[in-house]
């Protein structure tokens, strides 16, 4: 994959593993689902309180292939509805794309995942694994397999680039100062950064789009299998946008990575996008990929689309 | 009209019974922390730095200038009945007994209390916190243990250099204004120190009193702060409010919690 794989951890081996074998079962859903020859239309349902009574599904699932992130019935309110009756699954390799006006519940469905929140009915499952039950320190080591990108970067503030990105590493693994070292540098230049200009810089210093790079290398320091996003283009300028839209896509491609990307940009929404699912007042009113999306005849995705 | 306001009082008094609750159980969870791993040493170091080297400069100012008036007043008092010369035992009992834990309590809470809520605050909202929760840390082991011990540490270390200090400033106030001589002086202040016997032989009751608060008023600080920092909502205004909370907080219940440490530790110590 890259140089830096020929002089892998036996972590980093196992992590590789994990990938090709998941892409392996993707590639055979795929020709799976091809002879099935289903139909392209997915199922859309407009963003009304009477229309809609459950959440929109995905019209094609991969066969013999356990979601690697479920959301099963799930609702949620705090004071008001956050979430009502939500199901959404998502398999190994894809990069879901959650999109949705603002207060839909979009960041929510992220915490839900990281066990940062716990439904008030219905199941959350990692890996075919419900979590709603866990207890804490259960939670921190399941949040431990998935690595999570803030809006604002959320980079410790009082730490350098270089201790931002080992933090996981130092934190779980007993990595030696050298392999952290090697690590910190391979996650930094993947993400397009030179790591001898900016490893010892404070977050202060850095530009937003930096900001933004830094935490994705933090993310995915520990190698997980599962990572989240949100809103990772929010206030960034075009150039910048367009290149964390590859960045997202680049992981997926050559690492493998199951993504969850909570945006309310719709055009990187498309392009880094295997799969939309469009929450509209508290259930997810769309859910297929970026062609049947577009391909809709549904009115609010129409308009959700028009509204460019 | 009475529903409302019975409604409102109904529902702050059940805020105020959860905020009890939700300091205790924050209290238990870091001091529960203080013997799991991971440690945190680094930060442990760090954190007694800010607070106790950071800190030492306004407590030295503090003591000295009130041992200097404590002599000032005594001496004024004292004059009335020609017992000038018990003014070292005066300003000690005060500074070791009272003034020296609370003061250092109150600079330090003003100092130090305001800096961790402002830190932690701003982490919760520029969402580090959370950062810290998806990357498998627990923010109390990691942010709330260090501080309740760096505080626990330091405070003491604090009063202590606070009351030497304070002693010093009266007895230059009473050498150089008062016209006591310095052994004079000094030999009422152990007067004070041995006069209120001692625990264990050897270490002087008022020692135990003069220490076991400022244990105590770390303790206060550290949680105090951390859990308005944890619990901040509203960006940076939110910051604001909750370095103001925490001071206020903080200095008013070293205030309360003062006078029943002194109420039981002089049942204890002193039985009538």
């Amino acid at each position: 994959m890259s140089d830096t794989e020929d002089e892998a951890s036996p972590e980093d081996q196992a992590f590789a593993g994990r990938v090709r074998a998941a892409i392996r079962d993707e590639l055979a859903a795929d020709k799976a689902l091809a002879k099935k020859a289903r139909s392209p239309t997915p199922t859309t349902r407009r963003p009304t309180p009477t229309g809609m009574t459950s959440s929109a599904r995905r019209s094609s699932t991969p066969a013999n292939v356990t979601p690697v992130i479920e959301l099963d019935r799930v609702t949620l309110s705090f004071d008001r509805p956050v979430l009502e009756d939500v199901t959404l699954e998502i398999y190994p390799g894809e990069t879901m794309v959650i999109v949705g006006e603002s207060g839909t519940g979009k960041s929510t469905a992220l915490k839900l995942i990281l066990r940062l929140l716990v439904p008030d009915d219905g199941r959350v499952l990692i890996k075919g694994r419900d979590i709603v039950g866990l207890s804490f320190d259960e939670a921190l080591q399941v949040r431990q397999q998935m690595g999570m990108v803030f809006q604002g970067s959320a980079l410790f503030d009082s730490m350098s680039v270089f201790e931002n990105v080992a933090y996981p590493l130092r934190e779980h693994t007993t990595m030696s100062d050298e392999e952290i070292d090697a690590r910190v540098r391979e996650k930094l230049q993947f993400v397009d950064l030179i790591p001898d200009e900016i490893m010892t810089l404070l977050p202060a210093e850095l530009s937003g789009g930096m900001k933004k790079r830094v935490g994705i290398a933090r993310g995915l320091a520990n190698n997980p299998e599962i990572m989240l996003y949100d809103e990772p283009t929010s206030g960034l300028d075009p150039l910048t946008t367009g290149t964390i839209t590859r960045l997202i896509m680049k992981m997926q491609r050559e690492l493998g990575v199951t993504s969850v990307v909570v945006s309310h940009d719709i055009r990187s929404a498309n392009r880094m996008g295997t799969h939309i699912a469009v929450l509209a007042e508290h259930r997810i009113v769309f859910c297929g990929t970026p062609e049947e999306m577009a391909a809709s005849e549904d009115r609010y995705i129409q308009d959700f689309l028009g509204g460019l | 009209m009475a529903t409302p306001l019975l409604e409102r009082l109904n529902t702050q008094a059940k805020l105020a019974v959860f905020a009890v609750q939700e300091r205790a159980l924050l209290t238990w969870n870091a001091v529960r922390f203080i013997g799991v791993r991971p440690f945190y040493p680094a930060d442990i170091v760090q954190q007694m730095d800010a607070i106790g080297v950071d800190s030492l400069f306004i407590v030295v100012l503090t003591g000295f200038f009130t041992g200097m008036v404590l002599a000032l007043q005594s001496s004024a008092s004292l004059a009335s009945f020609g017992e000038t010369a018990i003014i070292g035992r005066l300003v000690t009992g005060s500074m070791i007994r009272e003034l020296g834990p609370v003061l250092a309590g109150l600079m330090v809470a003003g100092r130090v209390g305001s800096g961790i809520a402002a830190e932690i605050g701003s982490m919760r909202v520029t969402e580090q916190i959370d950062a810290l929760n998806t990357l498998g840390t627990d923010p109390i082991k990691k942010l709330v243990t260090p501080r309740l011990i760096a505080a626990l540490v330091m405070l003491p270390v604090l009063t202590v250099i606070n009351d030497a200090v304070g002693i010093i400033g009266g007895n230059v106030i009473s050498t150089l204004y008062v016209g006591v001589p310095s052994s004079i002086y000094w030999r009422t202040v152990w007067d004070q120190i041995a006069g209120d016997g001692f625990t264990w032989r050897f270490v002087p009751n008022d020692f135990i009193q003069g220490l076991a608060k400022p244990f105590v008023f770390g303790g206060i600080i550290a949680v105090t702060a951390c859990y308005h920092g944890l619990n901040t909502t509203g960006g940076t205004e939110g910051v604001g409010q909750s370095t103001t909370r925490t001071v206020v907080v903080a200095s008013i219940s070293i205030l309360i919690v003062d006078y029943f440490m002194t109420q039981l530790l002089l049942g204890v110590l002193n039985p009538r």
